[in-house]
């Protein structure tokens, strides 16, 4: 069995190995300052999509003009267009900002616009909606939506996320004990959630990265050990374990969010549609996980044992895989 | 291993995360990589694209109305035989002009509104022809993005959608039922036909 998960490790290896320095979700970003009554300093990141320029472009209001030469700048991981517009004394209020391209691509655009007043304002354009209207005040449905939005594909797009929440649903047995332990997962992810984001406590990236990627890994043996009928404390109290790495997995969602930029009256309201998004995207996830089983045992389809074996295998493998990938980044090595 | 010593490890291994999570670093402003981009793309070009949604539906609902031997055929021939188009349609250079999928529309529609009883080998070949159709359209339109991985990722959600759909078509026991997944399935062979019509008439 152990080769299953030397074979699984290595069969990822071979296939993401290409992509490790991929970004394939990293967001682009639109700096909006003002800088005089209608001048504005416009910086647009585009990042790098698939080794390519990414295919969005940013388009101005027609009525914007240029002043001076627009510059670009190469970095490793995106691309930064520079320029200073002036908008011929017209109020920016309700214009729309496009991102042609985007749709046809899986990134979210932050944009912020700062006053001359330190007011900020910000939106997100997607690949669904690709363009953005600066407006100053927001309804709050507005807001929540788009938080709640983000929460959502915050999860679903966090495959580590979701394979720590597989390994749960993979050892836990009975439905009480599910409903205790996904509680128990999302009280902690929570807690640290509202930590990080009201700026109580930090978490630098590689390092969470890194421990999230152990937290699978640690899940992987415990799940091949419930299948085997073993005991251990994490099969006992799943919701114990689910509780304890629940804490880092908060922090994680905190960085989705941080990423926004967002207002400082808007965060409370930020927090509790974000942490709704994500708990439904969890919610989502772990029905459909339930899902296949029921349809599985309806089909009647009898596993064979290594094929029983595979998705513990394959969360301790992918754990594994992370946890090396992710060390190696910290210590400097990518 | 004694409960005891688990709570030891695990109680160690707090210890050392959460200390890392404290160390003074530098947080790069990034959001986490996986290596799972492309295979997102893939899940969701299935998802976004309902010339390839439709068919694979039906054929789910298909093999649900055939019962559970079809149901297990379907869930693994069917993305099989997509994943093999796929790679297909990674190798090929162009684009066939005829729109070869509004037949699976039609075909399958069909079969479902007439409920028609295909013998098992006969349905795991008309499985396996869509798949392997439709796969090859996917395999050109995704050449120049995700390749490969979105294939991997339009096989997954594949398997999981043809499970669940089939599954929940077997499991229905009321007779009215059979019937809204015939009305479904005509509905499917409508829009086949206003696909094939459209082309006909120059405006697809």
């Amino acid at each position: 069995m152990q080769r299953i998960a030397i074979i699984i490790t290595l069969l990822f290896s071979a296939v993401f190995i290409g992509t490790v320095s991929g970004h394939e979700s990293q967001p682009g970003s639109l700096e909006i300052k003002q800088l005089g009554p209608d001048r504005y300093d416009i910086t647009w990141r585009a990042p790098i999509y698939y080794g390519k320029p990414h295919p969005a472009q940013l388009m101005l209001p027609d009525d914007w003009q240029t002043i001076g030469r627009p510059t670009e700048r190469r970095r490793t991981d995106s691309i930064i267009f520079h320029r200073v517009v002036a908008t011929g004394g017209k109020s920016i209020e309700g214009k729309i900002i496009r991102f042609p391209g985007l749709e046809s691509t899986i990134t979210d655009v932050f944009i912020r616009l700062t006053r001359l007043d330190d007011s900020v304002m910000s939106t997100v354009a997607r690949p669904t909606k690709p363009w953005a209207e600066l407006r100053g005040e927001r309804p709050w449905h507005v807001t929540a939506g788009e938080y709640l939005g983000l929460g959502f594909h915050h999860i679903l797009m966090g495959v580590d996320h979701l394979l720590f929440v597989l390994g749960l649903l993979l050892i836990v047995q009975g439905r009480m004990m599910l409903l205790k332990t996904i509680t128990s997962f999302t009280v902690a992810h929570s807690i640290t959630l509202a930590i990080a984001t009201l700026g109580y406590a930090h978490a630098p990236l590689p390092p969470l990265n890194a421990a999230i990627a152990l937290s699978i890994l640690f899940l992987g043996p415990e799940v091949v050990r419930a299948r085997r009928g073993e005991t251990s404390l994490t099969i006992k109290f799943p919701w114990l374990v689910a509780f304890v790495f629940g804490l880092l997995h908060g922090f994680g969602f905190a960085s989705g969010l941080s990423t926004t930029g967002m207002l400082k009256a808007e965060l409370p309201w930020a927090l509790l549609w974000f942490n709704v998004g994500v708990e439904l995207g969890q919610l989502v996830f772990v029905f459909l996980a339930l899902g296949l089983v029921w349809a599985f045992r309806t089909l009647e389809i009898r596993w064979p044992r290594w094929a029983q074996a595979l998705p513990g295998y394959t969360v301790g493998s992918l754990g594994a895989y992370w946890t090396i990938q992710r060390t190696v980044i910290l210590l400097g090595g990518f | 291993m004694k409960i005891n010593q688990q709570v030891i490890i695990l109680h160690k291994t707090l210890i050392a995360v959460f200390g890392l999570l404290f160390c003074p670093s530098n947080a790069a402003a990034h959001l986490v990589t996986t290596g799972m981009g492309p295979v997102y793309d893939g899940i969701g070009h299935l998802l976004l694209t309902p010339e390839d949604l439709v068919p694979a539906l039906a054929v789910a609902l298909y093999a649900g109305l055939r019962g559970r031997a079809p149901g297990r055929r379907a869930l693994f021939f069917f993305p099989l035989a997509w994943l093999l188009g796929g790679f297909i349609g990674l190798a090929a250079d162009a684009m066939p002009t005829f729109p070869v999928s509004a037949f699976s529309f039609l075909l399958v529609g069909i079969l479902i509104a007439a409920d028609l009883r295909l013998p098992d080998n006969a349905f795991t070949v008309l499985a396996i022809a869509v798949g392997i159709m439709h796969g090859f359209f996917n395999g050109i339109a995704l050449k120049a993005g995700p390749g490969g991985l979105g294939l991997l990722g339009i096989m997954f959600a594949l398997f999981v959608l043809v499970a669940i759909v089939s599954a929940f078509v077997v499991s229905l026991k009321p007779p009215w039922t059979r019937i809204v997944v015939r009305v479904a399935g005509s509905w499917v062979a409508a829009m086949g036909l206003l696909m094939i019509g459209w082309f006909f008439r120059g405006q697809v």
